[in-house]
């Protein structure tokens, strides 16, 4: 007999919570078999063990290779998963442009904000690493983002942030965009010495912030 | 205005830097500021030429401490110069630090490509004992020199790319300690050389960090290897201090640090004050300015913030060094760095 809708969510969470692939795996395959929505499996299993790891990685119980594992077993579930979502179930995200700038390869901070941020429900657009300071600006436009987040970790490479943007009132379209940085040796003074809308020092506060940022810029418009 | 005063020294760098292997006060505090590649900018050439050119960074470092009077000269110019001898590829840049090509472990069978280095001739392993020696013999009757080299865990991360490295500790737990022992032994060589050429061994470890690893992973992983590298140089270091550094939030991680044994520790992203009530009369401390406030902020600034420093340090039983928290910014002007050695000449008095 199949089992019911509740324990196979609980199976989905706690297989990305508990670093369990296999688990987290056998446990899609068990809810699209039972007829659960896929929808349902993602949001109210998947993304619940993985926000459950966010708030581990915040108190310090995980670090990044914990959360980078629950990721891995996050997203190989989610494949599982994908193929079986209904057209209505696409929901209006807020696309974020992200990317380590220009002259530096350091990027699993990034990719740590870029996991939590798509758990966030932001749709990513991920520039890579060492990435030309004017294609932040590109592709903002290209997608129509509403945030762009930048990261570094070096020193010789955190005036890019400031270049980026620059480059964006040169356009213009300053307004169009949040931007949050992060890194390092980023802090909140240089986030507001150079006009950056927001700045958080680890992937689980990026989230928070992100959120803040845009959700005062919608309440604005 | 006493703020303004900077009083005069009244002991050399090494006077100073003795006193604290022999327990006793200095005239006032030592200041270590991490200046690595910053050196190039000090002798007017590219960061790129500097750390390929034994003669040019021994002379850069030479240079680097005439103009600032720093008590350590460091020689590094990144944490995966081991991991270079050792067959990993690197990407060099004009202006800025090497950064690591493609991981040379791609697979692990590729661990079999893995070589123990040959301190006399792999990478740049010669280069940065050539530089050493010429320090030495320039400059080493007066001032501490010191040569850096990766821990295990972070040459190992350099190898096979930090990313992947940190699943692989979950998933291939006895291949990571087989690359570990690998990086090890070769740390451990390299650290000999160092020491043939009298000059100061110095271990960092930033994937190590608090930032990255847990206590837990830090006791299994990087812990063990750092403890036979501590051992290593107390037994054939003739008196000289183990000394450590790790970036970062370190916090974390302070517990299996101190298991580790290392006499001296270097700390970033930490409350020094927190930092001396861990350490307590087992651990010297060395620390911790904001390395982006040297390039950004003002020495005004500089001065401000290594007075809160020096307050929440000094008094450390077993002494206290004010230092920059990571590496000095290659691009930070000068006179942040004379604001943070004045600082410690004005809040680091022990004479009075």
């Amino acid at each position: 007999m199949a089992r019911a809708r509740e324990e196979i969510l609980r199976d989905l969470a706690d297989g990305v919570l508990n670093l369990d692939e296999e688990l987290a795996v056998r446990a899609a395959h068990e809810a699209i078999a039972g007829g659960l929505e896929a929808y349902d499996a993602i949001t109210n299993g998947l993304v619940v063990g993985m926000n459950r790891a966010g708030e581990l990685y915040d108190e310090e119980e995980y670090f990044v290779p914990e959360l980078l594992i629950c990721s891995d077993a996050m997203y190989a579930a989610l494949a599982v998963l994908q193929p079986y979502l209904k057209k209505e179930d696409a929901r209006a995200q807020l696309k974020c442009v992200i990317g380590v700038v220009e002259g530096d390869t350091h990027d699993i901070g990034k990719n740590m904000v870029k996991i939590m941020l798509d758990v966030g429900g932001f749709e990513i657009f991920d520039l890579g690493r060492n990435v030309p300071l004017a294609l932040f600006v590109e592709k903002a436009k290209e997608v129509d983002a509403d945030l762009i987040c930048l990261s570094t970790l070096m020193t010789t490479t955190m005036d890019g942030m400031a270049t980026v943007i620059e480059m964006l009132k040169e356009e213009g379209l300053r307004e169009r965009f949040k931007v949050l940085v992060g890194g390092g040796p980023i802090s909140q003074a240089f986030a507001d010495r150079i006009g950056a809308d927001g700045y958080a020092d680890n992937a689980a506060s990026a989230v928070r912030v992100a959120k803040q940022v845009c959700n005062a810029a919608a309440a604005a418009a | 205005m006493e703020s303004l005063a900077v009083p005069a020294d009244s002991q050399n760098s090494l006077e100073r830097v003795l006193c604290y292997l022999q327990g006793v006060n200095p005239q006032r505090i030592a200041c270590f500021p991490l200046i690595l590649n910053h050196a190039a900018k000090v002798l007017g050439v590219p960061v790129g030429t500097c750390i390929r050119d034994a003669e040019l960074l021994g002379k850069a470092h030479v240079a680097a401490y005439r103009r600032y009077g720093n008590d350590l000269i460091t020689f590094l110019s990144t944490t995966s110069t081991l991991a270079e001898a050792m067959g990993q590829k690197m990407d060099f840049l004009e202006h800025d630090a090497p950064q690591l090509a493609e991981p040379l472990i791609k697979e692990l069978d590729d661990i079999k490509r893995v070589r123990l280095p040959d301190c006399a001739r792999d990478g740049r392993l010669p280069v940065y004992l050539q530089a050493t020696e010429y320090a030495v013999a320039e400059v080493g009757s007066e001032v501490c020199v010191s040569t850096l080299l990766a821990g295990p865990f972070t040459t190992a991360a350099a190898l096979r790319g930090a990313d992947v490295f940190v699943r692989d500790l979950y998933k291939n737990k006895e291949w990571v300690h087989e690359l570990l022992e690998l990086c090890c032994q070769a740390g451990i060589d390299f650290i000999d050389q160092i020491l043939a050429r009298k000059s100061l061994p110095i271990i960092v470890e930033p994937i190590g960090s608090g930032s990255l690893v847990s206590p837990r992973t830090f006791r299994e992983f990087v812990g063990p290897y750092l403890k036979r590298m501590s051992d290593h140089i107390h037994a054939k270091g003739g008196g000289l201090p183990a000394v450590l550094h790790i970036c970062g939030k370190t916090k974390p991680n302070w517990g299996p640090m101190r298991e580790a044994e290392w006499d001296i520790w270097s700390l970033d992203g930490v409350d020094m004050a927190e930092a001396r009530e861990f350490a307590g009369d087992r651990v010297c401390l060395v620390g911790n300015v904001t390395p982006a406030n040297l390039l950004k902020n003002s020495p005004e600034e500089i001065d401000a913030e290594a007075r809160i420093v020096c307050a929440k340090g000094m008094g450390s039983p077993r002494g206290f060094i004010l230092g920059s928290g990571c590496e000095v910014p290659i691009n930070a002007p000068g006179e942040n760095l004379d604001a943070l050695i004045n600082a410690a000449r004005k809040y680091g008095r022990f004479d009075r």
